[in-house]
């Protein structure tokens, strides 16, 4: 009875020690808890890196990458309240990674998976949204951040938008009258692209980077953040940030969907914008 | 008999003549052996005095000030002897200095700690630390502050804090000053630390601060 | 340059990368104590902000003490910040962001922090520094003496940088970690 006395009295101490240490304390955390605050946290949570009071587990804990444990942690996950994520694809998903014969992680540092950023420019004197794509790429010894790929609506205006593209061309005699015609093909901007070899693609990121560097485009703010997983066979999915109450907010699923491996190329031109 | 008067009176001069004579070559040796005794004397005193200038005697200072003060008192005249004289003083002199600093401030640890003991004794360097964290006014922890700056060397004296031990690898924060320090304790409220070790100057000032987390 | 000056070059060369390479590998002991000294830094910084911006603090104070509090981040960091009804975010620098929390002016600024944290993996940029994020909750409340009071609950993500050094203090080699803040991410959440 007194040591039950004295360990409370301790434990009281300890409290109130720790609370003038770092200012005072609030009370109901418990939502803090459950969201998922970073997605370093998505990352360790699916992989059950961590425990739940997010205190990181390092291999040889029993806890590590637990089979039980993960099945319960990619439960919550998703983001419950898309309808179109349903018990049954959660099921499939958690059993493909978590409970088949041979489980899948994800791995920061393993590539096929990338973020997707809407950023606020101002283009020309108007507000104008740009999506860059960045992925992760290693240098030295250490990793870091790229653009591999830039979407800009005007840029996709200005390319091969014209009906009438059939009687675009240079004839085949022009060579005889030195190219006098291409005066022509010159005379209007928004068609110049149906002159050029078959293969041209306009580079939205050379574009991009032009268009930067003539200050036309001038950097505003982050509008948008979300990021897609193509790293675990047969599955894609996209992570977004939700911040809101209750027990189910921060970085979780947004959407999912079970893609077979020679088909992840399409989706990853749709994300892309490409045709 | 009056021959025998003759031979003693010979005798007594050849011994006189001899005497004479003997009494000079003694006199002669004499003086040669009292100068190699001097040329030895000096020669030993040199040796000992450059002995005492080296460091590696292995004497107490009391045993090296007791021996050069017996070369001292042989009084030897000899100008290289004096010259080692003069160096051997000061360099014993300073070692002599030195020691009675050392003895002083570790005399004033004593005391700082004998006073870091005793309740309520405000001069522990500890106790400003956590006078200054808990105090709610700006003029007394500035106070306190220049209290307590009054036991270092200067206000730059460099406060290391350490943050981990393990085996032979110790990891610091990024080294501050006492100054900044107690201005953190001020700023932060919260004496996070404890003093791990305390170096001193000659004249009891401290002039270096290591800490280590709580 | 001859044989021997170009075996040295060689030897500073392969001295330099072979630090650089053991570097990595920092045990979980030592990887906590050195959460533990950035999650200290991030509170020293609330401590700073509740003296700056705090009425009562003397104009000279708050000067010394956002010196203080800047010299916790690296050159260039910034705070962006958005709310419940604006989510794009808005950018200040940090001293900036200090000297409008001087101008503001409340009577009593209280910050509390909610009894969690979050704090990554420390991941190795290509310049050799450690980067990592630690996540906190604050609640902000600025009171003035008529009886206003502004009251917001953020989720700050905190940039943090970790660097191994070295320095000499008093003819002592001393090997310390650099930990300093960077740019903050300030959203504000719906609390409970």
């Amino acid at each position: 009875m007194r040591e039950t006395i004295a360990v409370a009295i301790l434990q009281l101490i300890c409290v109130f020690g720790s609370a003038q240490d770092i200012g005072s304390y609030l009370g109901d955390e418990s939502f803090m808890y459950a969201e998922t605050k970073q997605v370093n946290q998505f990352f360790r949570r699916f992989n059950s890196e961590e425990d739940l009071n997010g205190k990181r587990l390092y291999k040889g804990d029993p806890n590590y990458r637990s089979k039980t444990f993960r099945a319960n942690y990619i439960k919550m996950l998703f983001d419950r309240e898309n309808k179109d994520i349903t018990e049954k694809l959660k099921n499939d998903f958690i059993k493909d990674v978590a409970d088949g014969p041979s489980p899948a992680f994800l791995d920061y540092y393993g590539g096929r998976w990338f973020a997707e950023v809407d950023a606020k420019f101002i283009y020309n004197g108007e507000p104008r949204t740009v999506v860059l794509f960045l992925e992760l790429e290693k240098e030295n010894l250490g990793i870091k951040w790229v653009i591999n790929s830039v979407y800009f609506y005007p840029f996709t205006k200005m390319f091969f938008a014209d009906s009438t593209a059939l009687t675009k061309f240079l004839h085949p005699m022009s060579h005889e009258l030195d190219f006098m015609n291409l005066i022509k093909v010159f005379n209007d901007p928004n068609t110049v692209e149906y002159y050029f070899d078959e293969d041209f693609k306009p580079d939205f990121k050379t574009l991009f980077l032009y268009e930067v560097k003539q200050g036309n485009l001038k950097f505003e703010t982050i509008e948008k953040v979300s990021f897609h997983f193509f790293q675990l066979n047969n599955w894609y999915f996209q992570l977004k940030e939700f911040n809101r109450q209750g027990n189910n907010s921060g970085w979780l699923i947004s959407s999912i969907s079970k893609i077979p491996e020679d088909q992840k190329g399409m989706l990853l031109k749709y994300i892309h914008y490409e045709k | 008999m009056k021959s025998l008067n003759k031979i003693l009176i010979l005798v007594f001069i050849v011994a006189i003549s001899a005497g004479e004579y003997s009494c000079k070559s003694q006199k002669k040796i004499a003086a040669e052996e009292a100068a190699a005794a001097t040329a030895r004397k000096i020669a030993k005193a040199k040796a000992d005095l450059e002995m005492l200038l080296g460091d590696n005697t292995g004497l107490s200072l009391d045993e090296k000030e007791s021996r050069l003060k017996v070369i001292k008192d042989m009084n030897i005249e000899d100008a290289e002897v004096q010259d080692l004289i003069t160096k051997v003083e000061d360099k014993l002199s300073r070692e002599r200095e030195a020691q009675m600093a050392k003895e002083r401030a570790e005399k004033l640890a004593r005391e700082r700690e004998e006073q870091l003991k005793k309740e309520g004794g405000p001069k522990g360097l500890n106790d400003y630390f956590n006078m200054i964290a808990n105090s709610s006014n700006l003029a007394t922890s500035n106070r306190y502050i220049n209290e307590a700056l009054g036991q270092f060397a200067s206000e730059d004296t460099p406060v290391l804090i350490i943050i981990s031990k393990s085996g032979n690898t110790v990891d610091y924060d990024r080294p501050t000053t006492i100054r900044r320090y107690l201005e953190y304790l001020k700023d932060q409220k919260v004496n996070r630390n404890k003093i791990e070790n305390v170096v001193y100057d000659a004249n009891g000032k401290i002039t270096e601060l290591e800490l280590i987390k709580k | 340059m001859n044989k021997s000056n170009i075996f040295l070059s060689l030897l500073l060369i392969f001295g330099v990368a072979i630090s650089a390479l053991a570097q990595p590998e920092i045990s979980p002991e030592r990887k906590q104590a050195i959460d533990s000294l950035a999650l200290e830094k991030v509170k020293d910084l609330g401590k700073y902000i509740s003296i700056i911006g705090n009425k009562d603090t003397p104009f000279s104070e708050a000067n010394r003490v956002i010196d203080r509090a800047l010299e916790l981040f690296a050159d260039d960091s910034q705070m962006g910040v958005s709310s419940l009804n604006r989510t794009e975010i808005e950018y200040y620098g940090v001293r900036e962001y200090f000297q409008r929390l001087m101008a503001l002016n409340y009577d009593r600024v209280k910050i509390d922090w909610f009894n969690i944290q979050y704090i990554s993996d420390l991941v190795r940029q290509p310049d050799g520094r450690y980067v990592g994020v630690i996540t906190v909750y604050q609640r902000f409340t600025g009171e003035t003496d008529d009886g206003m009071k502004y009251v917001d609950t953020t989720k700050k993500d905190i940039t943090v940088y970790v660097e191994r050094k070295q320095t000499q203090i008093q003819g002592r080699v001393i090997g310390f970690w650099d930990v300093l803040l960077g740019d903050i991410r300030v959203t504000e959440t719906k609390p409970g």
